[in-house]
């Protein structure tokens, strides 16, 4: 039974196993399932492996039970204009409805919910797209409105009553922020990190090693001879060199801001060091870019098998890294221009690569990320490119 | 549905408010005798399942406790060698030097395959230890046995153990270990699922102590940039706080006059912005 639900499910990209359908027949066949809402938990607990195709699975789950129709990236990026227009409301309400042709006030008085309603209305009037059936998008309880908290009216969007039936259920679309890539926080950059070490033999000797001992014992006629070793200790130093300045690095703050705090928890040889766009003869030791300021050229004096890790959105024009007198800053006059800067690092730290938070898509429209990534691997700031830079940094 | 006498079926227990979604998983999860991994943010009641499990279907809860070093072979036995080697050269114990299986203990999982009576096995925070350890485990999970090398001998699971898994990252697991399991993910709980878990807490709270405190702890949930939010054991902890404090008035909550702010955050960072977002209110 359900056949086509399971070849739909794994047409949208669910990792879904045949033991898996399999054991959701077993179900079946145990009686387990008696209704509609017990299919709904149960195919999804026995199949759907990941809270991330949680919310695929609602949208499939509506889909083949109610012939609700499956949302397409045309409607994807509608609800991310909506997201934008909300924030451009935020920052500057008035802006926002001269857009729209709108009287200010008249807006204000909307509930977040009505202002997403209508924001959505009008890109779908825009997209010339018939909007029949699309109704229940955007109740979700996840919409960016509901949290901010902007609106005086303090409300909270959705929220999960049961009871309902599991199409309504199902089409609440509770674990859309579940969904994949745009997930990553504290647990998963500290497990990610935790990966990055190495293991030295340090410290008093104060671990017995066993056979070891044995052996010595044997040897020894007997005699007890108990063997201390050094137990194992996480020597790994790590650079951390950080893109701190300008406004393109500004969205990704939070983010970076988390990194730093686990990088400085889990590694216990850890240099951080700031720069403003590109690195040039020097770096900073603290985030003013003003008091402390090392430079590049001693970092040849550090251990080589340090892991350098920069943080940058690499985007900038491309005079400020190709060019000698490149700097966007005043009064540092430069003797090489900031690229062969770079090239001297990744010369110095063969282990080394460069964090992007920008998405990796968009990369190849910008000449530097391009010009940069020949110096550097590249990895874009998520759990999977995170991932992806430990093991490359791991490599012999 | 045809009930049978013999199946267990659980429904919760005095403290323990239960999800019905989640009942249904628990339930199917006994009788397809497939292990229940839960994922969720710390705080949401992962572990306490497990006990709420043990008490309410009276079996013996048996806890694993993952730690990152931890091999697989060191939750199923011990073979105690310095021991033994130790009462080979003294030989002042009861024990038999010639008997390796004297110098054998049980690990965890060990423990609730020899028990006597059909038991609840939890594997608390099994992400915590390297992916070798999930895929040495799968075997003994699936098969319900073991052999202890050293003697030659296995170890049957004398009663299939109800097996619970949390995993607290949101890292995946290894997907064969994924492919024998029941999943879920424990959403965090809704204000009215709140009220609910309060209420089981504390019988005799009042409605509007209640609700001041669980509408306080929700805005302060959605202070922006808090890298640990407040979960429901911390709830549960502060209003314990709350109800001890002879000062303390459910009027100054709705004012905005928040005490005890340290239970609910515990990162210096996070205790910082709550105190700023409490100021402005």
């Amino acid at each position: 039974m359900f056949v086509d639900f399971f070849y739909i499910l794994k047409d949208q990209g669910i990792p879904v196993s045949p033991t898996g359908f399999l054991s959701l027949q077993e179900a079946l066949a145990k009686g387990l399932i008696t209704s509609l809402d017990d299919l709904y938990t149960l195919a999804r607990a026995v199949m759907i492996k990941s809270e991330k195709y949680f919310d695929m699975y609602d949208r499939v789950f509506a889909h083949y039970f109610k012939g609700a129709e499956l949302k397409g990236p045309l409607i994807e990026e509608i609800d991310r204009a909506i997201k934008a227009m909300l924030e451009e409301w935020l920052s500057s309400p008035k802006a926002m409805a001269d857009f729209l042709g709108m009287d200010e006030n008249e807006l204000k008085k909307m509930t977040p919910q009505e202002l997403e309603e209508y924001f959505r209305k009008r890109l779908e009037e825009q997209t010339e797209r018939h909007d029949g059936g699309n109704r229940w998008i955007g109740t979700g309880g996840t919409s960016p409105v509901g949290h901010s908290g902007f609106h005086p009216g303090g409300m909270r969007v959705g929220g999960v009553s049961m009871g309902h039936s599991a199409i309504k259920v199902a089409l609440e679309r509770r674990y859309k922020d579940y969904t994949k890539d745009n997930h990553l926080g504290p647990a998963q950059i500290s497990e990610a990190l935790r990966q990055l070490r190495n293991m030295i033999p340090a410290g008093p000797k104060d671990q017995v090693n066993i056979r070891e001992t044995i052996y010595q014992t044997m040897k020894n006629a007997g005699e007890i001879e108990i063997v201390f070793e050094r137990s194992l200790r996480d020597k790994l130093k790590v650079i951390l060199m950080i893109d701190n300045g300008g406004w393109s690095m500004d969205p990704y703050i939070e983010i970076v801001q988390i990194l730093f705090n686990h990088a400085s928890n889990q590694f216990k040889d850890l240099k951080t060091f700031y720069f403003h766009n590109t690195i040039y003869n020097k770096v900073w030791e603290d985030p003013t870019r003003y008091h402390k300021p090392f430079y590049v050229d001693d970092f040849a004096r550090l251990d080589p098998e340090t892991r350098l890790i920069i943080v940058g959105d690499a985007s900038m024009a491309p005079y400020e890294l190709m060019s000698q007198h490149g700097s966007i800053a005043y009064n540092s006059p430069q003797t090489q221009p900031s690229i062969k800067r770079l090239e001297f690092l990744a010369k110095t730290f063969r282990h080394n690569v460069w964090l992007n938070p920008r998405k990796a898509h968009t990369w190849p429209h910008t000449e530097t990320v391009e010009i940069i990534r020949e110096v550097f691997p590249m990895f874009e700031l998520t759990l999977d490119g995170l991932e992806k830079a430990v093991a490359h940094l791991m490599q012999k | 549905m045809e009930t049978k006498i013999d199946k267990p079926v659980f429904t919760g227990t005095d403290t323990y408010v239960l999800d019905p979604e989640l009942a249904k998983i628990v339930n199917a999860s006994i009788a397809l005798e497939m292990p229940l991994l839960l994922k969720g943010e710390p705080g949401t009641g992962k572990t306490l399942l497990a006990y709420a499990i043990a008490e309410d279907l009276g079996m013996p809860l048996v806890v694993l406790n993952v730690k990152s070093s931890m091999k697989a072979v060191d939750a199923l036995y011990q073979y105690d060698t310095l021991t033994r080697l130790n009462d080979s050269r003294f030989g002042d114990s009861k024990r038999d030097v010639s008997n390796i299986e004297d110098y054998i203990k049980m690990g965890k999982i060990g423990q609730a395959f020899t028990s006597d009576r059909r038991t609840v096995l939890l594997i608390d925070e099994i992400d915590k230890a390297d992916s070798d350890f999930q895929d040495d485990l799968l075997d003994v999970l699936d098969q319900m046995s073991f052999d202890i090398i050293e003697i030659d001998k296995t170890i049957k699971a004398r009663h299939r153990p109800i097996i619970i898994i949390t995993s607290n990252s949101k890292k995946d697991l290894s997907d064969p270990f994924l492919g024998r399991c029941i999943f879920h993910h424990i959403a965090f709980p809704d204000p009215d699922m709140m009220r609910k878990i309060v209420n089981a807490h504390f019988p005799d709270i009042g409605e509007d102590i209640a609700g001041a405190c669980i509408k306080a702890f929700y805005a302060l949930r959605d202070i922006k940039g808090v890298e640990k939010k407040p979960a429901t054991r911390e709830l549960i902890n502060w209003i314990r706080i709350l109800l001890m404090d002879p000062d303390f008035d459910p009027e100054h909550l709705m004012k905005g006059d928040i005490p005890y702010l340290g239970v609910l955050f515990k990162k210096s960072n996070d205790y910082r912005l709550a105190q700023k977002y409490v100021s402005q209110a």
